[in-house]
């Protein structure tokens, strides 16, 4: 009776359990072990009976290719860039829409307005508005005294610019975020404190800093993890360029393994990306739980 | 009531427009831009009538008609929405399934399952593209609509999601239906998911969305134009020669509405998914 039980409760897990299993098993699970293994041959594409096992080669070679080591750099100039920017614009515009005023609706709105884009419209739409030559950028630039900018034209200015268009489009989403974490802490928190005669600033820095820290925590989280992804923005406007200077981890990932069929290789390039995000992963669940647990 | 606005407030009013307008302008722009003739576009650049359409209304629409007729845009708008659907019903469907498992049943290696699964969240799939084309090859399923879908549908972070939904459901509930003679199937269809409908409806419009948006998976497996979703289809729109400026923006403007629609539609469903308290990872 008892052992009945077991196997029924066995066969239902595992039968509710079958569809996603499978698909993970396939589409998740076997490409893991198979990045896993590739990064130490080398395949490529075209002659898979071919493939040789290398050992390290890849790995040698990744080290003395100067468009890995730079999409290395760009991926990192562009998360630390991106966090002061998207997350600053992000808190200040929350704290806007937090105080009680008139027409705050419409800024609310505004400001969200840019995240039901995709992230493919952005990248067009700002490369219009870019245009070194006849863009409306330039244009208002020219209007106010400043010279023509290249923007994504420029190996020095074309990370900045993707920064930018990046924070631009995605900063209304974690405002959101942020005001949800703003409105659970209780309005009376600041009347004891106005009573006591602290500043509007004050406020902001000893009430609205610490009771926010778990929401700024979790954005701080995930910003972070999504801007190591970035291949989407490089790739429509400036297909990495000008001169490799937008050349992300991701976007070389695809080029040497899709668009050059470089599997062994693109793997290597994968499986460093991927201990790069787990380590980051770890820490970060190491300090959120550090943090619950004062 | 005019009267009553300080200088100072009047300053703060203008600097928050000015705000504002660096967020919706160029939105704007796309929209009226996409309402004029190609030279139009360039000549406003300069004046404030870059951000109104073309001053005769019956030129609005003329854009859209013409790029309708050199592009097969239904069809991608099409091809969109059917892969936003069945992403979404798909991914609602498997990943309860697996959620409800996770949280009321108890079988032999559900722990161990439950820690791969965990570990599984750490996966960036972008370092997973290429081998998953390669499995996609083997299977034959290359330039398939399927491929499109089906890679993506069971979501380690849906499955979590759901369990902890499911959780919360007390085992009451459960016995008590039983008693009642029902079947485990029974009681998931007719009672776990109907009251789990936020988490339902969380996971639909997320998984939507995120198909609506993907670009760089439709873009490896599709080769044939007619089963090309909108965002694949943009960027080919915008290089194939002649690009004309207003069309390329009515593209963009045609495909940003559905979503601006489900943003509207869906909107207290879209911050529960990755904010709300109770479903955030740790």
């Amino acid at each position: 009776m008892l052992k009945s039980k077991k196997v029924k409760e066995n066969i239902m897990g595992y039968g509710f359990l079958a569809p996603a299993l499978i698909l993970l098993i396939i589409f998740l699970i076997i490409p893991v072990c198979m990045v896993a293994y590739y990064g130490f041959t080398d395949y490529y594409l075209l002659t898979p009976d071919a493939r040789q096992f290398v050992g390290l080669e890849n790995f040698k070679r990744l080290f003395s290719d100067p468009i890995f080591i730079k999409s290395i750099w760009n991926t990192t100039k562009f998360v630390i860039w991106i966090i002061p920017t998207q997350l600053g614009a992000a808190l200040g515009m929350a704290l806007i829409v937090n105080k009680q005023r008139k027409g705050n609706m419409f800024f609310k709105v505004a400001f969200f307005a840019p995240v039901v884009m995709s992230l493919v419209v952005i990248s067009i739409l700002w490369l219009y508005l870019l245009n070194p030559n006849e863009g409306l950028i330039n244009t208002l630039l020219n209007k106010i005294g400043i010279a023509s900018q290249p923007f994504l034209t420029s190996p020095k200015q074309a990370m900045y610019t993707i920064v930018f268009v990046s924070a631009w489009q995605g900063a209304g989403y974690q405002m959101l975020l942020f005001l949800g974490g703003m409105q659970n802490i209780p309005g009376d928190v600041y009347e004891a404190a106005e009573i006591d005669g602290f500043t509007k600033f004050e406020q902001f820095w000893y009430i609205t800093m610490p009771l926010l820290k778990p929401t700024a925590i979790f954005v701080l989280l995930t910003t972070l993890i999504s801007a190591f992804k970035l291949i989407v923005q490089p790739m429509v406007m400036t297909q990495g360029g000008p001169m490799n200077s937008t050349m992300t981890m991701v976007y070389y990932i695809y080029q040497t393994g899709f668009t050059d069929r470089m599997a062994g290789y693109s793997s290597s390039i994968a499986l460093i990306f991927t201990t790069m995000i787990g380590l980051i992963t770890i820490v970060q669940r190491k300090l959120v739980k550090e943090d619950e647990d004062v | 009531m005019r009267k009553k606005l300080s200088p100072l407030k009047t300053l703060e009013y203008v600097l928050l427009l000015i705000l504002a307008a660096v967020f919706i302008f160029p939105m704007l722009w796309m929209v009226v831009s996409s309402m004029k003739p190609e030279a139009d576009v360039y000549l406003n650049l300069s004046s404030l009538k870059a951000f109104l359409p073309s001053l005769n209304p019956s030129e609005w629409f003329t854009t859209y008609k013409e790029v309708i007729k050199r592009f097969s845009i239904g069809t991608y708008l099409l091809n969109s929405i059917t892969y936003g659907l069945t992403f979404a019903f798909g991914s609602i469907i498997i990943n309860s399934l697996a959620g409800f498992a996770f949280a009321k049943i108890n079988f032999a290696g559900k722990k161990f399952i439950f820690g791969v699964l965990l570990a599984l969240l750490i996966v960036p799939v972008e370092a997973v593209l290429i081998p998953q084309f390669t499995i996609v090859n083997s299977l034959g399923l290359v330039n398939s609509r399927v491929a499109v879908v089906l890679p993506a549908m069971a979501s380690a972070f849906n499955i979590y999601l759901f369990r902890n939904f499911f959780i919360a459901i007390p085992e009451e509930i459960i016995e008590s239906a039983k008693l009642d003679g029902a079947g485990i199937i029974k009681i998931f269809f007719r009672i776990m998911l109907p009251m789990s409908k936020p988490a339902v409806a969380t996971v639909g419009v997320l998984s939507f969305i995120s198909s609506w948006n993907d670009y760089i998976w439709p873009l490896m497996v599709l080769t044939d134009r007619s089963k090309f979703s909108m965002q694949v289809a943009i960027t080919t729109i915008n290089t194939t020669q002649p690009v004309y400026i207003n069309q390329v923006m009515a593209v963009l403007t045609i495909s940003t509405i559905p979503l601006i629609i489900v943003y509207i539609v869906a909107q207290k469903y879209i911050l529960q998914g990755l904010g709300g308290s109770g479903t955030g990872l740790k």
